[in-house]
């Protein structure tokens, strides 16, 4: 940690030697002078000469065996130049592995080899000279599927004689483990009262309106391949494409352009980045694909499943320890498996000083589709299940529910904090949060209003959940169950800056542009570096890896304010360090009274601003006027520099951070259910919201709301629903409920500002706090609402449907039958 | 193969199809106009919404070779003139309406006809009237912000 902060230190201490003069203001995006033009140009409006493009057949059956498979009548259709199945890719790639998984199987290829897991797995492709054409020919593909014994649950999975989804691994229990955590023992033997519950999570997901693009061209004249993908994590996805399809790293140039959203979904793509390059490279020419919604609809998702929980509660509402054990059906995708429950349970305690607990978890392989980090990954289900016993606690002890957060709460004088777990909340004060909550909800005159309308005979309630939102992932944190060291550990980033040519301040953070406002933060952020205005920095919204990278590069995680500035700021400070050394050197002036301003360096004479001489000049003379060039400096002016948040601990099971910053939030829902069809709606919400220093007030509040939307899409009306044979009946937006601007409630933001002493400019996470807040606090709210009923929520969606089955044979609900007639 | 000859952004375009082919791949392939998207296929979210005579349409939810004669609009011809940005497009980005921006057409063209043929509107009409265009990012009360912005300023422009 002390020598962590003395490089933080040293960086913001150069940083503020520029003038502070757009970090920290509402400055319109950059970006969006594009956007709003229909310019921005995302992946599928790229085209390659002599474009070609490509369509999947996928699998109609959850867990089949495939027989046999015609393409014979596809190959015969016109303008059909390549089919490939499940037989060329055994003989062309090598199969995934498991990333956290202990057992790892053999027979999963990026297309299916000999059988389907789940229904939409692609099963052979198709390449031809127009989308219609590629889609025709997909259709035209005969498969003969012997159908499987299907495993449609947890449950089914684990019983004696079920059907294994994969074989060669003897079980459909890829991976468990369990930690503990203090002496939890002890704490259930001190209990005044225990309270137990089984806690659900649906299958849902977040559901980018641009779905998987790529488009790929292997030149064979350079045995290059050039792919432009809508990728998430593109440092990992030509790491993969390697492993898969076998051409080397080093001959993978990967480009991203904008994405239009991202949510964790597009970390998944890398599958089909391998198979259309393959494809490109069996037929020579650039290959398209662009997914349907149907297709993206298919997976991947969040796994559903359910954790037992168990609290020892002190009669005064002190949380003495917790018992969790967590159930995921997430394992027919092996490859991430295990991520959500790894994730979540370091941060299980949430903003609360619990110090004993045990955490179990389990990772089951079902014909359920494949799962991706979806945003937040575990951290929503996590806060969920928290903050629901937090509500059981209450109600089991009969005290107040917003008390037993705060008797619970880590006290402000305790940060930083390092929980049971080793993870260390560098920055926070969650006491606070909750007293402004309070306050900016109105809660007491809610109370007071809600105490009214039930008079009226209404249903309205309130719900109040406080959750932290850990960002920047230590990775490798998914060998905590597994020997041998991770691919990939740590956490840091890398970025580009440079004064091109012209003497225009260009800067690349080498990651993807996902629509979090990267290009207009980091603008801000460096322009103040360099003295000069936003709309003068060039931030490029390309990721392409020719510029440095790491191998897990991507914009994931909420990572982006610390690692991505981190490294913008290395670069940054860098190159400003060059510049001030060559024109000190050629100017014959002390460094020390030089500083940058409005793209000159500047000395001051009598307090007055002098220019001495232009970026402009300086750049002509850096990249090519080399006779009087000083002596050890090298010519250029761009930096290509890494940063690595260095509070990264080595994985020990005694004593690990899964995360580095943990922002929080409380949110407070108010809802009315309405008894004539159960509908829901939030009559007001209200949060604060704890992301450290914010550098633009806009972004920031706008990634506030819209997680917070995409939560109450979890808490209310999504779910993807499978049949018995495993049939997802969930493959468009009219079968898939989406919240639209009738649903989404008006939403009140306080930004709080606890900076990050780990950071460089003490940012932290920002994009998912709504989506892990939400969902109890909704469901705390209907549960209020429907107190009279005597209902208990611990699962979502909260449909009508499902609120009509809890309260159909109450006496609440005979009363007010009765009193309708 | 059939010739489709229509008018979008008060340019006369005449392109052979495919009888098949939906309006807003013409658009898009055909025609090189990339601003008008594709978010579901099915009609539901907007992203792909024009203005045909002044009108919303979802452009995936009909051929191109229907669309023989019309008067179109997509978000290409918004910019009242080179460099000058429409109310829509002005109101938007001072309300950070967009956050990937993949949906921002879809919803400008919705405002674009929304703010000329309303009384001036809650918050409530808006939300109600915006139901068939999704956005996956913003939660959607910027993009209110910004509808109601964009009609204020329409209003003004009309005093």
């Amino acid at each position: 940690m002390t020598s962590q902060k003395s490089s933080t230190e040293s960086l913001v201490l150069q940083s503020e030697k520029g003038t502070k003069q757009n970090v920290g203001k509402r400055v319109p995006r950059i970006e969006d002078l594009r956007i709003v033009k229909g310019k921005a140009g995302y992946t599928d409006d790229l085209e390659m000469a002599d474009q070609q493009y490509a369509a999947f057949l996928f699998s109609p059956y959850a867990h089949a065996r495939i027989i046999s498979i015609d393409v014979s009548k596809a190959l015969e259709l016109p303008g059909v130049s390549l089919v490939i199945t499940g037989k060329e890719i055994k003989e062309l790639t090598k199969p995934m592995s498991s990333r956290a998984a202990t057992k790892s199987p053999t027979s999963h290829y990026i297309l299916a080899v000999d059988k389907v897991r789940y229904m939409g797995e692609p099963v052979a492709a198709v390449v031809a000279r127009n989308k219609y054409v590629a889609a025709d020919a997909a259709e035209l593909i005969e498969v003969e599927y012997e159908p499987l014994k299907v495993v449609a649950s947890i449950e089914d999975a684990l019983k004696k004689d079920a059907e294994l989804i994969y074989p060669e691994l003897g079980t459909n229990e890829m991976i468990t483990d369990h930690f503990e955590f203090g002496d939890v023992k002890k704490a259930f033997s001190e209990a005044d009262k225990i309270v137990k519950e089984r806690i659900r999570i649906q299958r849902y997901a977040s559901t980018p309106l641009e779905t998987y693009v790529v488009n790929a061209y292997y030149d064979p004249t350079r045995e290059e391949l050039t792919v432009y993908a809508s990728d998430q994590q593109p440092g990992r996805t030509v790491q993969s494409v390697e492993r898969t399809i076998g051409i080397p790293s080093s001959r993978i140039h990967l480009i991203v352009p904008p994405v239009g959203g991202g949510f964790g979904y597009k970390l998944a793509i890398w599958q089909y980045v391998a198979l259309v390059s393959l494809m490109s490279k069996l037929v020579g020419k650039p290959v398209k694909w662009v997914q349907t919604r149907t297709e993206s609809l298919y997976a991947f998702h969040r796994p559903r499943g359910f954790m037992d929980a168990e609290f020892a509660l002190r009669k005064d509402g002190k949380v003495l320890g917790m018992k969790l054990v967590d159930w995921q059906a997430d394992a027919n995708w092996p490859y991430v498996a295990a991520l959500y429950s790894l994730i979540k349970f370091a941060n299980m305690s949430g903003t609360y000083e619990i110090r004993n607990y045990s955490f179990e978890y389990h990772c089951i392989a079902t014909n359920d589709p494949p799962i991706v980090q979806d945003r937040g990954v575990g951290k929503p289900f996590m806060a969920f299940a928290l903050e629901r016993m937090m509500d059981f606690s209450a109600q089991a002890l009969g005290i107040d529910r917003v008390k037993i957060r705060q008797i619970n709460s880590v006290p402000a004088d305790k940060m930083p904090y390092t929980a049971g777990s080793g993870e260390v909340y560098e920055s926070g004060n969650y006491p606070e949060a909750i007293r402004r909550a309070l306050e900016h909800s109105q809660f007491k005159k809610k109370l007071e209003e809600q105490a009214k309308l039930r008079k009226e005979g209404r249903y309205v309630g309130i719900g109040i959940a406080t959750a932290i939102e850990p960002g920047t992932s230590n990775l490798g944190y998914y060998f905590l169950s597994k020997a041998g060291d991770p691919d990939y550990n740590g956490a840091g980033q890398m970025a580009t800056v440079e004064v091109a040519a012209d003497g225009i301040v260009k800067v690349n953070m080498n990651g993807p542009e996902i629509g979090t406002g990267h290009v207009t933060t980091i603008a801000q952020v460096v322009a103040d570096v360099f003295g000069i205005s936003t709309e003068e920095v060039n931030v490029d919204a390309w990721y392409d890896s020719v510029h440095g990278h790491l191998t897990y590069a991507g914009t994931y995680s909420n990572a982006f304010n610390d690692v991505y500035l981190g490294a913008v700021m290395t670069a940054a400070n860098q190159l400003k360090d060059k510049i001030l050394n060559i024109a000190s050197s050629l100017l014959r002036e002390n460094k020390e009274d030089l500083y940058l301003s409005n793209n000159y360096i500047c000395k001051l004479d009598d307090d007055q601003e002098k220019r001495l001489v232009g970026l402009k000049e300086l750049a002509k003379i850096s990249y090519g006027r080399l006779l009087s060039f000083p002596k050890g400096e090298e010519p250029g002016l761009k930096v290509t520099a890494g940063y690595i948040n260095r509070t990264a601990k080595p994985f020990v099971r005694s004593d690990f951070n899964v995360q580095l910053t943990h922002s929080n939030s409380v949110h407070v829902c108010f809802v009315e259910v309405f008894p004539e069809n159960w509908n829901i709606k939030i009559l007001d919400y209200a949060i604060v919201h704890d992301a450290g220093n914010v550098i633009n007030p806009g972004i920031v509040e706008g990634l506030a709301i819209g997680s917070t939307v995409s939560g109450i899409g979890g808490a209310l009306y999504e779910e993807f629903v499978f049949d018995e044979q495993g049939t997802n009946l969930s493959l468009n937006f009219g079968e898939y409920l989406k919240p639209t601007a009738m649903e989404a409630p008006e939403i009140r933001v306080d930004q709080m500002e606890s900076p990050a002493p780990n950071t460089v400019l003490g940012t932290k996470a920002v994009g998912e706090g709504g989506a892990i807040t939400s969902l109890a606090a909704v469901a705390g709210a209907v549960e209020d609402a429907l107190k009279p009923f005597n209902v208990k929520i611990t699962g979502l969606p909260i449909t009508p449907e499902k609120i009509w089955n809890m309260v159909k044979d109450t006496p609440e609900y005979k009363r007010i039958k009765k009193e309708g007639q | 193969m059939v010739t489709v000859n229509l008018k979008i952004n008060g340019k006369q375009y005449s392109e052979e199809t495919e009888p098949r082919m939906l309006l807003v791949h013409f658009i898009r392939d055909v025609l090189k106009l990339k601003g008008t998207h594709i978010g579901c296929d099915t009609g539901h979210c907007g992203a792909c919404t024009i203005l045909w005579d002044g009108k919303p349409v979802k452009s995936c939810q009909i051929l191109a070779v229907q669309a023989e004669g019309a008067n179109i609009m997509t978000v290409e011809g918004l910019e009242p003139e080179e460099g000058k940005l429409s109310i829509e497009q002005e109101s938007f980005r001072e309300n950070f309406a967009q956050q990937c921006g993949y949906c921002t057409p879809g919803f400008l063209m919705m405002t674009r006809y929304l703010i000329r043929n309303n009384e001036e509107m809650t918050r409530e009409e808006i939300r109600e009237k915006l139901h068939g265009n999704y956005c996956m990012c913003t939660g959607y009360q910027q993009i209110v912000d910004a509808v109601q912005d964009a009609q204020r300023k329409y209003f003004a422009t009309k005093k």
